[in-house]
């Protein structure tokens, strides 16, 4: 136990894992919220010009299917080596789950409320802010998550494009065959992810509660 | 945002040729009619008359296709429609409380868009939830779900009387509700009614709601408006046939003789029960519960009288208890006439009577406007 | 300069890779998802534990496969599968017991036996919601195969590898962008093949 111990304490410190966690973090959270932001706007955008809909949510379909990996490498032309291919990819990568939630709850909003919402006088952009917008955050919630998740795998591959964080460690590890680095780099970004995605459940579902339907 | 009031009170609502076509249909034609500042108009019809249409071209949730609506000598044609329909309250069937806002959220919802300081707004949900019986301390901060089908309603109430408007539209506001309960909110409806004192267009499909509500009656048929007056006018004085049908005198008359109370009181429930020593704040949950706004109370079996949620609207000490709150009821046998039975009720100026087959309820008898009328 | 020999060999090792894991994954996943329906216990941590791996970054889950079963292809096929696996396992199950249980009903009542229910009325039912699944899973490992060639496994991601050491721009297209147009194709495969399928199921 305390050898299993003193190897983890060892990997960690040898290949600078406190630093690389926050690398990691950090550009995990930024293609996270610009995700977010951008995949909110667009939801938002096709609800308000339905003809659009289908073309965009198309396009980002199709993004969807490209190989992640593929997807920093063809940007890494015009964005150069560092974290920026990989922070782009990420929300490339992400802003379909986020937009098509934002869609389909913006839509899945009961008309009575709508209609209320317009007989007491709500303007239109009232109506988007007090009454659709809060009503689809459950939704909103849920793709949230899946682009988290997105945001977790790809910027894991950002190791192998200089981009620094986790994946920089699981590179080393497997170029030069140190089986204790990868196992200890490989467990605990497998854990950072699973930590997120349970705690962005766990807030998914209180949305569902305060806010779903009944 | 601040919009201004556009009236104060309401002195005329002049429809003007007003015309409204779905496709090929009329849904109104060339209507004409005026409605007058204070009075409580209300439009009546088989569905599909165009009844509704009537109403939502007051606040433009539907324009119409031709002729105008003319409130104070204002074209609403000429106005922003958000600005017009937050100097009207509106209330409908399905009351369409937003389900991610508590009641307090609800009702204060409008002001708070007005730009109005934090606590305003909450004093005046207070003073809105106080005037439809709602204590303010178990209600408003609870969401719609947890509340009864009507108490969602008077919160509906609260909410179109946000902004004191001077003019209320309400679309067939208590057509959900069961009859027992459907005639308590009417019943305090016609009190709030009075202090109010506001214009209010109020469309229906029971005639009853119309004797009882109403000031004017308009009979709507068709696209159009068959005959606008007073109740008696309807009962004594029908423009046609359909009117008479509507109103349905011919067959009350020819029954008023034979008619007892057991062949218009409605069945007895036992969720209408409460126990006398249960505490009132107990009380209020239960019946919100039971979606119920009168009980009758029972001591060891025997009928104490009848409560409503109004009576419990001051429930703060555990120890008061519903024996404290009740208040007499009237009773009648199954096999009383009818005639009796509603005069006996108009006399006391209740609604509302128990049928007792011996000692046990057998049933509830509210009273019947048109055949009030006619009596 | 890469030659487009290699780009061939690749694209060809790499689609090897791809529809050889699917398969196996087929292979396991459908038995799977039939053996949750008989075994609440199993179908319970099947999807706990499938909703879990979901959230593991892929390039972990290769990664962790190098000090476990070592490099080269099988290793890779692993991987890919643990990832694979899900989609269609969660997807078959979801189909397989979303029937009517009336009808369940009625073809015991004609005498059907429990194959013949599985057979002729669970199964087609299940179409639709497995085509999504597969497809999904074919997405997905043609996405996992080019990481894979990081621990041997061949295919186009090595072309891109190579790219990557010298930073040479052609060599790192020359890689990409064949593995782009598979996965478009993969895809418009897949919705031809589920119209094709599914048509007569759904209407």
């Amino acid at each position: 136990m305390t050898i299993v111990l003193q190897t983890v304490i060892d990997v960690w410190d040898k290949n600078l894992m406190t630093l690389r966690t926050i690398e990691h973090l950090q550009m995990f959270s930024i293609a996270l919220v610009l995700s977010t932001v951008i995949g909110v706007i667009i939801g938002i955008f096709i609800y308000s010009r339905q003809r659009t809909a289908n073309t965009v949510l198309n396009i980002l379909n199709i993004v969807e299917t490209i190989p992640d990996l593929a997807l920093i490498v063809i940007l890494l032309p015009i964005l150069r080596l560092g974290a920026g291919p990989t922070i782009a990819a990420s929300v490339l990568y992400s802003i379909l789950p986020v937009a098509r939630n934002t869609y389909t709850g913006l839509k899945g909003v009961d008309e009575q409320y709508t209609y209320v919402a317009r007989a007491i006088g709500l303007s239109q952009v009232e109506t988007l802010w007090k009454v659709k917008i809060p009503m689809s955050l459950p939704l909103i919630a849920g793709g949230i998550r899946i682009a988290l998740v997105f945001c977790m795998g790809v910027v894991t591959l950002g190791g192998l494009v200089a981009a620094g964080g986790l994946g920089t460690v699981l590179q080393n590890g497997i170029q030069l065959y140190e089986k204790d680095a990868i196992l200890v780099a490989g467990l605990w970004t497998g854990l950072l992810a699973v930590i997120l995605d349970s705690f962005a459940g766990i807030v998914e579902k209180k949305l569902h509660e305060r806010y779903g339907k009944w | 945002m601040h919009t201004e009031r556009l009236f104060d009170r309401i002195d005329s609502i002049q429809i003007k040729g007003v015309t409204k076509k779905y496709g090929s249909r009329f849904a109104v034609k060339e209507l004409d009619m005026e409605i007058h500042g204070g009075e409580l108009l209300i439009l009546i019809g088989p569905s599909g008359s165009g009844k509704t249409t009537i109403l939502r071209m007051i606040n433009r949730m539907i324009e119409q296709d031709s002729g105008s609506v003319i409130i104070n000598g204002l074209d609403t044609r000429k106005l922003d429609p958000v600005r017009l329909r937050r100097n009207m309250g509106y209330v409908i069937q399905n009351i369409g409380l937003f389900p991610h806002m508590t009641i307090g959220e609800n009702i204060g919802l409008v002001p708070k868009l007005e730009g109005w300081e934090k606590n305003r707004v909450k004093e005046r949900v207070q003073y809105l939830l106080d005037f439809v019986s709602l204590p303010t301390d178990l209600f408003f901060n609870r969401y719609p779900r947890q509340l009864s089908g009507g108490q969602q309603q008077r919160v509906g109430l609260a909410r179109a009387l946000a902004m004191d408007p001077p003019l209320l539209l309400m679309d067939e506001p208590f057509g959900a509700l069961d009859p027992i309960l459907r005639k308590q909110l009417q019943e305090e409806f016609l009190k709030i009614k009075m202090e109010i004192g506001r214009t209010i267009v109020f469309v229906t499909h029971d005639i009853e709601e119309a004797f009882r509500l109403g000031d004017r009656i308009a009979i709507v048929d068709q696209a159009k408006i068959v005959q606008v007056g007073p109740p008696e006018e309807l009962i004594f004085n029908p423009a046609t046939k359909m009117v008479s049908e509507i109103v349905d005198t011919e067959r009350k008359f020819k029954h008023m003789d034979t008619l007892n109370v057991k062949d218009l009181m409605s069945p007895f429930d036992s969720k209408y029960v409460f126990d006398s020593k249960m505490d009132t704040c107990d009380a209020v949950n239960e019946m919100t519960g039971r979606d119920l706004e009168t009980a009758f109370i029972f001591d060891n079996g025997r009928l104490l009288g009848r409560i409503t949620m109004v009576d419990l609207m001051k429930c703060r000490t555990k120890t008061q208890k519903l024996a404290d709150v009740v208040r007499p009821l009237k009773t009648f046998q199954p096999l009383d006439s009818v005639a009796f039975a509603l005069s006996e009720l108009k006399k006391s100026g209740e609604y509302l009577a128990l049928i007792m087959n011996e000692d046990r309820p057998s049933g509830i008898l509210v009273s019947d406007e048109v055949l009030l009328k006619l009596i | 300069m890469v030659v487009l020999e290699t780009v061939l060999d690749a694209t060809w090792e790499h689609i090897i890779l791809v529809y050889t894991t699917l398969f196996i994954s087929m292979l396991v996943s459908i038995p799977f998802a039939f053996a949750s329906l008989y075994s609440k216990k199993l179908a319970f941590f099947g999807l706990k534990f499938s909703n879990l791996v979901q959230a593991v970054p892929s390039f972990a889950v290769v990664a962790i496969m190098v000090p476990l079963i070592g490099i080269g292809f099988t290793p890779a096929v692993i991987a890919i599968m643990l990832r694979a696996l899900l989609p269609i396992i969660k997807n078959t199950y979801i189909g397989l017991s979303n029937v009517d249980p009336e009808l369940i009903d009625y073809a015991q009542g004609v005498g059907m036996s429990q194959w013949q229910i599985n057979r002729y009325i669970r199964l087609p039912n299940a179409y639709p919601a497995m085509f999504a699944g597969i497809k999904f899973a074919a997405i997905l490992a043609n996405s996992i195969a080019v990481l894979t060639a990081f621990i041997g496994s061949g295919g186009l991601g090595e072309i891109i590898f190579q790219g990557l050491i010298g930073y040479n721009t052609k060599t790192l297209l020359a890689g990409a962008i064949p593995a782009i147009l598979l996965a478009i194709f993969i895809d418009q495969f897949f919705t031809l093949l589920e119209k094709r399928f599914t048509r007569s199921y759904t209407k």
